[in-house]
Parts: C-alpha cells; sequence; structure tokens
C-alpha cells in the first residue's frame, strides 16, 4: 500500500506544480518555455519543453484522469491484494506512465519525444499485464507492445527526415522546410499520421485496441482509452500546427479515415458481448468523430473558411475532452460489475441495478452522455462538428460537398447506432432478469472508492453539459493556435448564442421531467405490484428474456459481409441428446482478411530460413569464415 | 406580442393536434371499412380516461422504467420548440436547429428502449430491438435530406425548407416531391403505421412501437401515446413546411389542412394494405434512403451543375 500513497503523492504534486501554469496558459494563451540546458557537447543541449494552450489542455485532462485513477485503483485492486498479489510495480508504472504522457504533451525536442514515448507505451504495456498469469493477457499485451512499435518506427521516419534537412531536433525548426515545401510536408504528415494514429487507434491500425482494453485492470483501460490514446491525437494537431496548414489531398484522407473509423469502431461495438471490448471499440468509433472534427477543420483551413475551421477544430478539442470523461466513467462502471460479478461477459448479467443502484445510474449518465444525448456533455462536441459540416457544406466544391454530405449522414449513423449498442450495453448489463450465478454473484454496491470518481465523472459530464459556454471559451484559445493562419476576424458569438440556447433547453428538459414526475405524484393513484405482462401466462418465463446478441441481430443480419462470424455449435443429436452448445463471436474482419494472411505469409516466408539456424557448430563456424572472407575481399576492394 | 401569439398558437397545435390527427386516422380507416367510427375525438377521450387510472407495474422493474415515460415525453416536448409549427415559424429558431431537434427525440427513443428492456419481457426485447435497428437506417437518410436543402439555400435553419423553389429554379418541384415522400415514409415509420407497423394488433409477434409499452399503464400509457402523436405531427409539420409558400397569409390554414390531408393519407394507405414482412421493412427503410439520396444529387446538381 505504501506504493500507493507514493504515486498518489508524486502524481498529486505534479499536478501541484503543472495545474496552475496549465491553467493560467490556457486561459491567457500565452505559453511558457523551460529549457534544458547542460553545454554544448552534452545531448542534453537545448531541450525545450513548451506548455502552450494546447499542452495545457491536455496536461489537464491527463492530471484529472490520473488522479480519479488511483483513487479507483484503490478499491479495484483490493481483493487482488487479499489474494497475495504484488502490486507495488503496478503503481511504479502507473505513475511512469502518468509523467511520461505530460513529457510527451510537453517536449518539443524530436529525440526526447520519442525517448518519452517510449516510456509512455512500455510503462502502459506492463499495466497491460497485471493478470500476467494468464496466456490471453500476455498474448495481447505482446500484440500491444508490437503495434506500440511500428508505430514508433512510422514516428522515427519523419523526425529523422525531418531533423537530416534541419540539422537540429527542435520542433520549431522543423516548421520552416514543412511551411516550405509542400510535397515533403505530405508525405512527413502521413508518416506522422500513420505513427500517431496506430497510438490514437484510427482504422485500420486499430487492432491492438480491442485486444488490449479487455485485458488490463479497468483503470487502466480507462486511463489508456481515455487519455493515452489522445497523444495520438494530440501528435496529429501539434504536426498540423508545425506545418500551419495542409493540402487539399490531406484534408480529405483524414476526413474520410475518421468516418470510416467512427462506423467501423461502433459497427463492432454493436456485436461484441464482452463489456470491455465493446468499450474500446466504442473508443475507435469516438476517434473517428475527433478525426472527423480535425478534418473538417482542415478543410476550413485549406478553404480559408474560418467559421468551418474554428467549429471543426473546437468541435474536435471539445470531444477529446469529453470523450475522456465518459469513457473513464464507463470503464470504471465495467470494471466495478466485473470485481462483484467476475465476468465481462454482459449475456451473463442482467439485473444489477437492484443490487448495485448507484453504479448502474452512473453507468447509465456515462452511456447517454456517449451518445450524444443532450443534456450530457457528449452532445456539445458533436453539435459543433455538426454545425462546422453544414457550414463547410457552403464551400463551393462539388467533391467537398459529397463528402461533407457523407459525414454528415455518418456522423449521424454513428449517432443512432450508438444508441442501438449502448441501450443494450446498459439494459442487458442492469435491467431485467438475472441471467447466470454471475448475476447472482454480485450482492452489494461497490465500494466508495469506486463510486466517488465515477460520481465526480458524471457530475463534469452533466455540468459541461448544462454549462457549455464555459468550457467553450476556455477552449478558445488552443483552437486559435491550430487557426491562426487565417486571415478574416473569428466570430465566436454564432455558435456561443447556440449553446446558450442549448444550455437553456438542457435546464427545461430537466425542469420539465421533474415537474412531470410531480405531477404524477400529485395524482396519487394506486399502484399495484405484478408480474410482467407475458401473453396471459401468469408465471414469467425468465429464460425467455431478450439476450444480447438477439438484440442486435436484426441490425447485424442487415450488415452480414461487414463481418467474420465464427460459431462454434454442436447440434443436439439422437433422441436423448447429451450436450449441446452454441457460441458466436464476430471477429474483426481487417484481422480476418488483412493482418493474419500477412502473418501467414511471414512466417511462410520466414521459414525458408529456417535451414540457416541448424544448431550445428560447424555450420557456425562457415557463417564466421564466409563473413570474414566477404569483409577482408570487400575492404581490398574499396 | 407577436413572439407570445407564436408561443401560445405552438403550444396548442402540440397539446391538441395528435389526438385529432389519430383521430383522423381512425375514422378514415372506419369509412373504408365501412363503419360508422368512433368520434374524431374519442384519442383525446381515452387520454382523459388513461389519466384517470391506478397503475399496474412489473415487479421486475426498477426505477428506469417510471422514470421512462417522463424523459421520454419531455424530450418531445422541447423538440416541438425547434420545429416551425402552425404559426409557420418555430419558437426558438436557430441556426442547426435539426441537430437539437434530432438528438431530443433521439433521448426519448434511448430512454423507450431501456425502460421496455427493464421489464425483462421477452416481447418488449424483441420490439425495442426493431425500433433501434429502424431508427438507425432513418436517421442518415433524414440528415440527407435535411442537410441537402439547407446547403442549397446557405440558411442553417428550418426556415430554409420554405425557400426551395427560389433557391433550387426548375429542380424546385422535384426535390419537393422527394422530399415530402421521403418525409411521409419517415412519418410512416417513425408513426409506427402499416406497413411497417400496426398500432391496432396488440399482442403479435409482429410489432414493433405497441409492444415496447405493454406493460406501461395510467399516466404513464397516456404520456407516451401522446408523446408518439407528437412525433408524428412534427414530422407532417416539417411536411407543410416545405409545402407551403413562404410568407403566405394563410400558413395556419394551409397548414391544418396539410396536417388533416396526411392523416387521411395514411388512414388510406392503412386500410389499403397490409403490414410489410418483418424482413422485407429494411427494404422499405431503405426506399426513404434512396430518395434522400436522389434529393441530394439534385441539389449537387443544382448548385454545382449550372
Amino acid at each position: 500500500m505504501i506504493f500507493y500513497f507514493i504515486s498518489m503523492l508524486i502524481v498529486i504534486l505534479a499536478a501541484f506544480w503543472a495545474l496552475p501554469t496549465a491553467i493560467k496558459v490556457l486561459f491567457t494563451g500565452y505559453s511558457v518555455t523551460k529549457t534544458i540546458n547542460l553545454g554544448k557537447e552534452s545531448i542534453f543541449n537545448n531541450i525545450n519543453f513548451v506548455i502552450d494552450p494546447l499542452s495545457a489542455f491536455f496536461i489537464i485532462i491527463i492530471l484529472i484522469m490520473g488522479i480519479l485513477g488511483l483513487i479507483y485503483s484503490k478499491g479495484y485492486l483490493k481483493p487482488y491484494i487479499e489474494k497475495g498479489k504484488s502490486i507495488n510495480s503496478h503503481y511504479l508504472f502507473y505513475t511512469a506512465l502518468i509523467l511520461s504522457m505530460l513529457g510527451v504533451v510537453t517536449c518539443q525536442n524530436a529525440l526526447f519525444f520519442l525517448v518519452i514515448w517510449e516510456i509512455m507505451s512500455l510503462s502502459s504495456f506492463f499495466l497491460c499485464i497485471f493478470e500476467n498469469e494468464e496466456k490471453e493477457v500476455l498474448n495481447a499485451g505482446i500484440k500491444y507492445l508490437i503495434f506500440m512499435h511500428i508505430s514508433v518506427l512510422f514516428l522515427i521516419i519523419p523526425f529523422a527526415i525531418l531533423s537530416i534537412k534541419t540539422g537540429s531536433y527542435n520542433f520549431e525548426s522543423f516548421s520552416l522546410i514543412l511551411k516550405n515545401n509542400e510535397a515533403l510536408a505530405d508525405i512527413i504528415f502521413i508518416l506522422f499520421f500513420v505513427g500517431f494514429g496506430i497510438k490514437a487507434g484510427f482504422v485500420p491500425f486499430h487492432n491492438w485496441l480491442p485486444e488490449a482494453h479487455p485485458i488490463a485492470p479497468s483503470h487502466i483501460s480507462a486511463i489508456m482509452s481515455g487519455v493515452m490514446i489522445k497523444t495520438g491525437i494530440y501528435g496529429i494537431l501539434r504536426i498540423l500546427m508545425l506545418s500551419g496548414g495542409v493540402t487539399k489531398f490531406i484534408a480529405y484522407f483524414v476526413l474520410i479515415i475518421a468516418v470510416i473509423s467512427a462506423l467501423y469502431g461502433i459497427l463492432y461495438a454493436v456485436g461484441q458481448s464482452d463489456i470491455k471490448k465493446m468499450l474500446a471499440y466504442s473508443s475507435i468509433e469516438n476517434i473517428g468523430i475527433i478525426g472527423i472534427g480535425i478534418g473538417v477543420g482542415m478543410l476550413g483551413l485549406v478553404y480559408n473558411h474560418p467559421m468551418v475551421a474554428f467549429l471543426g477544430f473546437i468541435g474536435a478539442i471539445f470531444h477529446i475532452f469529453n470523450h475522456s470523461i465518459f469513457k473513464n466513467l464507463l470503464f470504471f462502471g465495467a470494471g466495478a460489475v466485473y470485481l462483484k460479478s467476475h465476468t465481462k461477459n454482459m449475456e451473463l448479467l442482467g439485473g444489477l441495478i437492484k443490487k448495485m443502484p448507484k453504479t448502474g445510474i452512473l453507468f447509465l449518465t456515462g452511456c447517454i452522455a456517449i451518445c450524444a444525448l443532450p443534456p450530457f456533455n457528449g452532445f456539445i462536441g458533436e453539435f459543433l462538428i455538426y454545425f462546422g459540416i453544414l457550414k463547410g457544406l457552403s464551400i463551393n466544391s462539388f467533391f467537398n460537398f459529397l463528402i461533407l454530405i457523407f459525414a454528415f449522414a455518418g456522423l449521424a449513423l454513428v449517432g443512432t447506432m450508438a444508441l442501438l449498442c449502448f441501450t443494450k450495453a446498459f439494459s442487458i448489463t442492469f435491467l431485467g432478469h438475472q441471467r447466470s450465478k454471475y448475476a447472482k454473484n454480485v450482492k452489494d454496491e461497490s465500494p466508495h472508492s469506486i463510486i466517488m470518481p465515477m460520481g465526480i465523472l458524471a457530475v463534469f459530464a452533466l455540468s459541461v453539459g448544462l454549462f457549455p459556454g464555459f468550457m467553450f471559451e476556455v477552449l478558445i484559445t488552443p483552437v486559435e493556435l491550430l487557426t491562426n493562419g487565417l486571415n478574416g476576424i473569428q466570430s465566436v458569438e454564432e455558435p456561443l448564442n447556440i449553446l446558450q440556447i442549448v444550455s437553456l433547453v438542457s435546464a427545461v428538459l430537466i425542469i420539465l421531467t421533474a415537474l412531470l414526475a410531480a405531477v404524477r405524484y400529485k395524482l396519487n393513484k394506486k399502484i399495484e405490484s405484478a408480474p410482467t405482462w407475458g401473453c396471459g401466462y401468469d408465471k414469467e418465463l425468465k429464460r425467455a428474456q431478450y439476450t444480447g446478441s438477439s438484440y442486435v441481430s436484426p441490425f447485424l443480419s442487415m450488415l452480414k459481409p461487414l463481418f467474420k462470424k465464427v460459431y462454434d455449435v454442436e447440434k443436439p443429436k439422437k433422441l436423448f441428446p447429451k450436450s449441446a452448445h452454441f457460441s458466436m463471436k464476430i471477429e474483426d474482419i481487417e484481422e480476418a482478411y488483412v493482418i493474419n494472411p500477412l502473418l501467414k505469409f511471414d512466417e511462410w516466408f520466414l521459414s525458408k530460413f529456417e535451414k540457416l539456424q541448424n544448431g550445428n557448430l560447424q555450420t557456425y563456424l562457415k557463417y564466421g569464415l564466409i563473413f570474414l572472407l566477404i569483409s577482408i575481399i570487400g575492404g581490398l576492394l574499396i | 406580442m407577436m413572439n407570445f401569439l407564436i408561443i401560445i398558437l405552438n403550444l396548442l397545435t402540440v397539446l391538441f393536434l395528435p389526438f385529432l390527427m389519430i383521430g383522423i386516422i381512425k375514422k378514415t380507416k372506419a369509412f373504408w371499412g365501412g363503419r360508422y367510427g368512433a368520434s374524431v375525438f374519442q384519442p383525446l377521450y381515452d387520454f382523459i380516461k388513461l389519466i384517470k387510472k391506478d397503475f399496474v407495474i412489473s415487479n421486475t422493474t426498477s426505477t428506469i422504467f417510471r422514470l421512462t415515460p417522463l424523459i421520454s415525453f419531455a424530450a418531445i416536448i422541447i423538440a416541438a420548440v425547434f420545429v416551425p409549427l402552425i404559426s409557420g415559424t418555430a419558437i426558438i429558431n436557430i441556426p442547426a436547429g435539426l441537430i437539437v431537434f434530432a438528438y431530443l427525440l433521439a433521448l426519448g427513443k434511448f430512454f423507450n428502449c431501456i425502460g421496455a428492456m427493464d421489464t425483462g419481457s421477452s416481447f418488449e426485447g424483441m420490439g425495442t430491438s426493431r425500433e433501434a435497428c429502424f431508427t438507425s437506417i432513418v436517421e442518415p437518410a433524414f440528415f440527407i435530406i435535411l442537410g441537402s436543402i439547407m446547403a442549397l439555400s446557405g440558411n442553417y435553419t428550418f426556415e430554409s425548407l420554405s425557400k426551395i423553389t427560389t433557391n433550387a429554379g426548375s429542380y424546385g418541384v422535384l426535390i419537393i416531391i422527394f422530399a415530402v415522400l421521403a418525409l411521409f415514409l419517415m412519418v410512416l415509420i417513425e408513426g409506427c403505421r402499416v406497413p411497417v407497423d400496426d398500432p391496432a394488433t396488440h399482442l403479435e409477434l409482429t410489432m414493433i412501437h405497441e409492444v415496447m409499452i405493454l406493460d406501461n399503464s395510467g399516466f404513464d400509457l397516456a404520456l407516451i401515446t401522446w408523446a408518439s402523436g407528437i412525433k408524428m405531427l412534427l414530422i407532417t409539420s416539417l411536411i407543410a413546411k416545405i409545402i407551403i409558400p413562404t410568407g403566405s397569409p394563410l400558413y395556419a390554414v394551409y397548414y391544418l389542412i396539410t396536417v388533416f390531408l396526411v392523416s387521411i393519407i395514411i388512414g388510406t394507405v392503412e386500410s389499403s394494405m397490409a403490414r410489410i414482412r418483418m424482413s422485407h421493412i429494411f427494404e422499405f427503410i431503405f426506399i426513404m434512403s434512396s430518395f434522400a439520396l436522389i434529393v441530394m444529387s439534385l441539389v449537387g446538381a443544382k448548385v454545382f451543375g449550372g
């Protein structure tokens, strides 16, 4: 437990040190620079740590979520401690993760950025494989590790190109090259986009996400999904800022990838029955929505339309903030359920709201917020993106019209699919009858250390939804960094006024609901309790209750070609069948048709070289001899 | 003063017209069935009767079930504020009001879904699953239609619906035809009418919306029926806004005529055809999507085709 307090102390100290500066920077818009300079010969020469409004925004999210995650971990890890599992290294890596994320969003030196980035990836890997005695945890963890290193590879290449061209590692010096050489800037941007996109989880680089999130402890999934994958978005925004604008091609590229990510993510989220896997896919969806905002903002930059750019970027940044709130809330909720019921499979749960009402209501709050429904925060971010798209429709280009109207409809489709996905998640887990012994495991409410962080997040979600104007004004400074290449005064009056009306509407909605409840109470009618209506049969048939997969089956059957369904069926045989079972799993088509064949090819190709390593000492000596000969001859020739 | 009048008029519309609409639909069906039929005000009497009744609540349910009718009704009433009703303007007329409108309806739907699932009944699960599934196809089409029309005028309020002919010239007529057809299909789908759903049948595995409210009673049920009437009225109001020319002095009269006409057509459709098989409903809903795409390409042709 001592490590818990040390970790807490360090994070709180970091908060005391960084939060005031970050808040000041965010409000004033002036950045603060700290340079580490240990002389010309040292590699610690001229390393800039800059807190500009964009970094400040991320710092605030990282610290808030970091502290809430720590509080939550106390309740979540308790059963593990009782079982005698050591958690010291866990807190060590947790602290490392929080601090390295702070480093990533402030460091402005390519070399050190990569080093800190790597620390972040590694510490999150170790956090992920907390339950490392299980085989699937290790497998998924290693997959995550591999993906992160592909990501780093894609980051090293453009950084190397830039630092060779400029002879410096500083981000500022990259800016000049990127601004002057458009063709190079495009290639660099795409490389960065792939590198950061793997971290963020854009489709088709998303495969690690649905594997790594379910295996990690819930507060780690929350930090990873709510905060860490956003560092990928941060990277993309930072590169965008350095290059001061993009070409038309890049803007459409980002927008299309983002729309596909959003649709793909939510589509697979609908099909999952593992609650944390579902949340992981929904993270891909939300990254897609953020990407749509960034894409719309880029289009605004390309076509020199300040309002569109402003709305796109502020929508994206707003959604980053919102997503970290409700995704953490939902992962915390999923963790609370797992802790009591010992299963992540929604199909085995049900009726939990009667046993854990607080957890249930808080989880519901998260579900409403993530579906972007008023009066919660999710609506505000998506509304700004929608508004940006609508404004962008007036840009005079047919291709633009076509892409934007599909983005518009795509966002609507994502919204309705999210509705399907989260009504399923909530009602299958918390409502109705208990479905199995796992649901019966749940006897009482979650501990305070779990309820409290969830409560704080729910209050955040509601208050941002009710008073969006404040957040909106705070976020203007980071957005200005991204749009400052535009001429024309930005008028923020219009969206601000609309947001005020939205907040009024949300308030009226709550008041009206309360009023209706009061009217119903005043009517004072008798309430009779009876079993659920079963078509005249008075005994309830609990086993006939709708399951999660039947709930989404009409929808999924409509989109059959987009899935690979893997069935495991044993039909009842003979007159007195002894055993029969049925289970269905939905497999990622990208994994099934792209990644797995690639891996197979790799295996086949590399197996051709197996003969080289035959364990025979003489053969190895022969290799050494050949190598020596080649190097001597080569040396002589040169 | 003018604003006050608009608010009063719109409120009265929302309060009474939904019942009248359902009454007219029923009367039309009675007419085609060769019956005399109940008075057109019967739905209103039913509503009052429901309020006076006691509750029977399933013992499987939780607070969510009791909360559902309240929230879904409040959401729809507030959504009505953003739609131009009998006065020709909305009470709150803001750019992108479409999105607030659509998401408030979605909030209502969200609660309807979880409220129905709360009973643990297999019928209600079935209905919910279908309802949520159909919405997911309807909504994008709705957004494409309204987004295209708004792009045409460069005005992002519902006002732009009435300016199609001025903005689109000869394309305008076609756009109006397809937009109105698509919205009419949406009334049928969202209002749960034949051929998507049959509001007259209770307790059959074929139904969608009706099955979701099997366990509601008394005041709750009253609110739910009222809310579904309002939803139908709101979409019909959008049709009225498209058809009726701008600044017409007799807007209110034309509006009422449109609403009654739509109700009569719905009644006629219900009397003249059967429900579609469940597996074919998707195809029916995709008709709306294809109309939406036609509207979009017409707008594209107008704006960028010269």
